[in-house]
């Protein structure tokens, strides 16, 4: 990982060289067309798929009656969970005020714009009649945890794009024009407020994400008792997604350190936010076990449902309960919090990946598994495989997001630390703390 | 959604829902419209290159934006949080009169004089006694550009506010924007030549005290030029600058290999 | 809730619930009721590849195999127009589903649905389909369709109603002969009529003298997945107590052997 703020040797043919933040370092302009040319023809593909389906109708998927919810949905939910670090980032810099978040909250805004925007994306092709979305807003069903996660996501997405609209204007060249840089200014006065905003309506749609699965009564498998008018996975689905937040944003942050070869956040930023991501973990798997004891004990079988009726079916088994709570919730949250005290990086990477994967296999199960389970005593159980339009869909989607993701990085100045590392590592590693007792 | 459309009614679950959709919209607009209204008249009151430098600041890393004080040694680690005017800042007085007493000027090689008062973007300001002054470029600013650098001046009759960009150094493959040490009106331009680059009438009362001035001139010279071998260390090739040894009349042909774009951003403040 | 008082009654009409008696012993699995039940509600047939896994079948007949033994049994599932706690009429983001107050038949209005499926996913009895294509008849057939039937699009989801349109068709009969509220029998769905054995009585719940509350007060009558609380109100009945005892356990046992007819 060679990293040079200031080219030792005469510099790469760079054409797009204007438009880089200043003392950073990236690659050649022909490097970087070579490594969005995958994505770029993955995208294509995906477009492609997707517009089949909006052209022909859903028939081209492999869902189906019983499976009315397919890998869409499951990889949905699981990208806004993860992308859950963007509106805590938020709520952690601006309304709590921890100052050492600024190191990626950046990144966080624009990881977690391309989550949602890419989350509705994909449900505008997994509705049936996707130009009829407005009816949710023009005739809600205001029982509906549905109709709650419409408004909330797309009031959302409007903020996140708000937020990302400044880190744009900041542009090199951009920040030229001199209206842009005074509007960015101004907006950036104002940002608090979105913050605030933002952080009540994620609060709500993460948690309404869950209401879904979890006021289906008519679904012992997913129903739960809850408070009020809220299931407790309302509760969980927020907790999951404010503990994997933090831990996604670790493996994102580190894996642009890797494919850059530049270091971009200081080791102390990591070490707080696994801190974050342990401690939510941990309260997590906590709720998860009381949830799961009163959910087999006492609500499915007031439904008239026994607990090994749920598991009796391969590849089901109860193994998935003792993987989500135990393998990917509760050895996770530890790795976390003993490496965020001492210990090398590759396990605190290592626990946020375990952690994300265990948020991954939450929704998967509320997803899939709760269609898979037969409810009417004759009937069978299924399984469920995506075929090739539904994957290459989503896969359209992350080669979006890794593009936008790359102009991102490239153009616009995601880690504000990347700056002062890089010159501290030119300088030599001694002096690298140097700058931190200024703060 | 409103009153009268099919599936509205006046129960509570309705209208708490949609009176927060609604609180949430209007939350959203009303700090886009605070931005746009802040906008307008930012621009009206022309605060642009106000703002521009604030923000500019803002990005500087932290070794850029020590306080002067700090470079003396009398604040140590010390950061200025006000764009470097000591105009405004409550605690310059202070350290200013403590340094008044027994602060001793470092030399190092790179000429300065006491007449004039310099910028932290490496531009100086030299009073006369008709009401206007002479603005022009340090001693280092001089040899980082090197002589075949070709200088762009605003033209007489422009207005100037300070830390706005002045004017503009211009080499093979860099570029150097120079801010403005005061705010005023350019009355005539002078040349490299002449030692001076521009004469201006100063808006209002002149006041210089955010200005470098006295003793501790040397000693921000010294800090810079650490900071200069900070840069060009990775790729310097030749004799280090500050051994001692007197630095080069030309820097940028004497380190060709330095990334000279960046060089000059970090040099002139410019992020 | 969220269906209160939406269609505007001039003439107060009887409070109905309509419901039906399904007896599963006189059920020969012959598939008659699939039939009408398509014909009646202009169900296309869908292209080759419109297996039971996408077909649009509103009315699905199950046959039950008990494992190790000879007995079989043949389920008609539809709608079971459930009352108390409709499942997906809470879910649908857009009140697309309406619960009629007057006649108690859930109400799914295809032109309003946006098609997220969340109503189906809600289901217990995945009573629910979807039209995952594009409507279409072979050449000719289109002069067969039930003009009082509007075909459904491609993307929405759609179930039973009981034949709606003959309700509507028996009460403007009704009206025409100046009657307010409708004599039993006037309105049956296709299903109960296409029953070569008789086996589903049709009539109003609320009306303690009909013959279905008759039945479906009696000791051999059962609902599928009662514990739920969601009130079916379509019941079964069966002197096997094999196939009562299946209505006791919740999900699935895996000790029964299904196929689908």
């Amino acid at each position: 990982m060679a990293d040079m703020a200031v080219s030792r040797f005469p510099e790469p043919a760079v054409l797009d060289k204007g438009w880089i933040p200043r003392g950073v370092s990236r690659c050649s302009t022909a490097q970087f067309l070579g490594w969005l040319s995958p994505w770029v023809a993955l995208l294509l593909l995906g477009l492609y798929a997707g517009w089949m389906c909006l052209r022909d109708g859903l028939y081209h998927t492999n869902m189906d009656h019983r499976f009315v919810f397919g890998l869409w949905i499951f990889l949905d939910l699981a990208i806004i969970a993860l992308g859950a670090g963007a509106f805590f980032s938020g709520f952690l810099f601006y309304i709590l005020r921890w100052h050492e978040m600024g190191a990626v909250i950046r990144s966080a805004v624009v990881l977690g714009f391309l989550c949602y925007s890419g989350a509705v994306v994909v449900l505008m092709v997994d509705v049936g009649q996707p130009l009829r979305a407005w009816f949710t807003f023009w005739h809600p069903n205001t029982h509906s945890m549905l109709a709650e996660v419409t408004f909330c996501i797309t009031c959302y997405l409007i903020v996140l794009s708000i937020e990302y609209l400044p880190l744009v204007l900041k542009n090199r060249k951009l920040s030229q024009i001199p209206s842009f840089l005074v509007f960015e200014f101004q907006l950036h006065k104002v940002m608090p407020v979105l913050a605030g905003v933002g952080t009540f309506l994620s609060f709500f749609h993460q948690g309404s994400l869950g209401g879904l699965f979890g006021v289906m009564y008519g679904r012992p498998f997913a129903y739960r008792e809850g408070f009020g008018i809220w299931p407790a996975t309302f509760f969980l689905f927020i907790l999951s997604a404010i503990a994997a937040g933090p831990a996604f944003l670790m493996l994102t942050t580190w894996l642009t350190e890797k494919i850059s070869g530049h270091r971009l956040v200081r080791g102390s930023v990591y070490r707080l936010m696994a801190r974050t991501s342990g401690v939510l973990l941990t309260a997590y798997v906590f709720f998860k076990c009381v949830d799961t004891v009163i959910w087999l004990n006492s609500t499915s079988q007031q439904a008239g449902f026994r607990p090994w009726e749920f598991y009796a079916w391969a590849p089901f088994g109860s193994w998935v309960l003792f993987l989500e709570i135990v393998v990917l919730g509760l050895l996770p949250a530890l790795i976390l919090l003993r490496a965020s005290e001492e210990g090398p990086r590759r396990w605190l990477l290592c626990g946020a990946a375990l952690a994300c994967a265990g948020i991954v296999v939450n929704r998967l199960v509320f997803t899939i598994q709760t269609l898979a389970l037969p409810t009417l005593p004759f009937d069978e159980f299924r399984t469920y495989l995506p075929n090739w339009v539904e994957v290459a869909t989503f896969l359209g989607v992350v080669a979006y997001a890794v593009i936008v993701y790359s102009l991102s990085f490239r153009y616009l100045t995601l880690f504000p630390q990347e700056k002062e590392l890089a010159r501290a590592t030119a300088r030599g590693p001694q002096q690298e703390e140097i700058h931190v007792s200024g703060r | 959604m409103f009153p009268g459309v099919s599936g509205f009614e006046w129960s509570v679950a309705h209208v708490i829902f949609l009176g927060a959709f609604f609180t949430v919209l209007v939350v959203i607009l009303a700090s886009l419209t605070a931005a746009a209204i802040r906008y307008l008249r930012a621009w009206r009151e022309r605060r642009a290159a106000a703002i521009r430098w604030h923000a500019e600041f803002e990005e500087l890393p932290p070794a850029e934006r020590l306080c002067r004080h700090a470079l003396t040694g009398t604040a140590p680690g010390r950061l200025c949080e006000r764009g470097f005017d000591c105009r405004t800042c409550a605690e310059h007085p202070a350290f200013a009169a403590r340094e008044a007493q027994g602060l001793v000027a470092v030399p190092n090689g790179i000429d300065h004089s006491p007449d004039r008062f310099y910028h932290r973007g490496h531009a100086w300001v030299e009073p006369q006694a008709d009401g206007t002054v002479l603005v022009g470029m340090d001693e280092l600013a001089e040899r980082l550009a090197g002589p075949a650098a070709t200088v762009e001046l605003p033209p007489p009759g422009a207005v100037l506010d300070t830390h706005s960009i002045a004017w503009q150094v211009q080499r093979e493959g860099a570029v150097a924007r120079v801010l403005a040490p005061i705010a005023g009106r350019v009355e005539e331009t002078g040349s490299r030549e002449q030692g001076w680059l521009l004469r201006i009438r100063p808006e209002g009362k002149l006041d210089l005290r955010h200005l470098l001035h006295g003793p501790e001139v040397a000693a921000w010279f010294q800090s810079e030029l650490e900071r200069l071998q900070g840069l060009l260390a990775p790729a310097a090739v030749g004799p280090t600058l500050a051994d001692g040894g007197l630095l080069v009349d030309d820097l940028p042909t004497a380190q060709p290999e330095a990334d000279w774009d960046h060089i000059y951003s970090a040099m002139f403040l410019r992020p | 809730m969220a269906a209160q008082a939406k269609i505007p009654t001039p003439p107060p009409q009887k409070q109905r619930r309509y419901g039906m008696v399904i007896d599963l012993d006189r059920c020969t699995g012959c598939g008659a009721c699939m039939t009408a039940c398509a014909v009646e509600n202009n169900v296309p047939s869908g292209p080759p590849e419109a297996d039971e896994r996408k077909g649009i079948n509103l009315m699905r007949v199950f046959t039950v195999r008990e494992r190790n033994s000879r007995r079989t049994a043949f389920i008609p599932i539809l709608c079971m127009q459930c009352g108390d706690r409709t499942p997906c009429e809470t879910v649908c983001p857009q009140q697309a589903v309406e619960v009629d107050p007057l006649t108690g038949i859930v109400e799914q209005m295809p032109q309003r649905c946006l098609g997220c499926r969340y109503c189906m996913a809600a289901c217990p009895y995945q009573a629910r389909t979807f039209n995952w294509w594009d409507p279409a008849w072979p050449a000719g057939m289109e002069t067969t369709l039930n003009p009082g039937v509007a075909p459904r699009m491609r993307g929405v989801v759609e179930k039973c109603d009981l034949c709606h349109s003959r309700l509507h068709a028996a009460e403007d009969r009704a009206a025409a002969e100046g009657r307010r509220d409708l004599n039993p029998g006037e309105y049956v769905p296709a299903c109960v009529e296409a029953c070569p054995t008789q086996a589903i009585v049709f009539g109003d719940l609320a009306d303690k003298a009909s013959e279905v509350s008759r039945l479906a007060a009696q000791p051999e009558s059962f609902r599928w997945l009662e514990r739920l609380g969601t009130g079916p109100k379509v019941y079964y009945r069966t002197r096997r107590r094999w196939v009562r005892d299946l209505a006791r356990q919740g999900g699935a046992a895996p000790n029964q052997e299904v196929t689908r007819g």
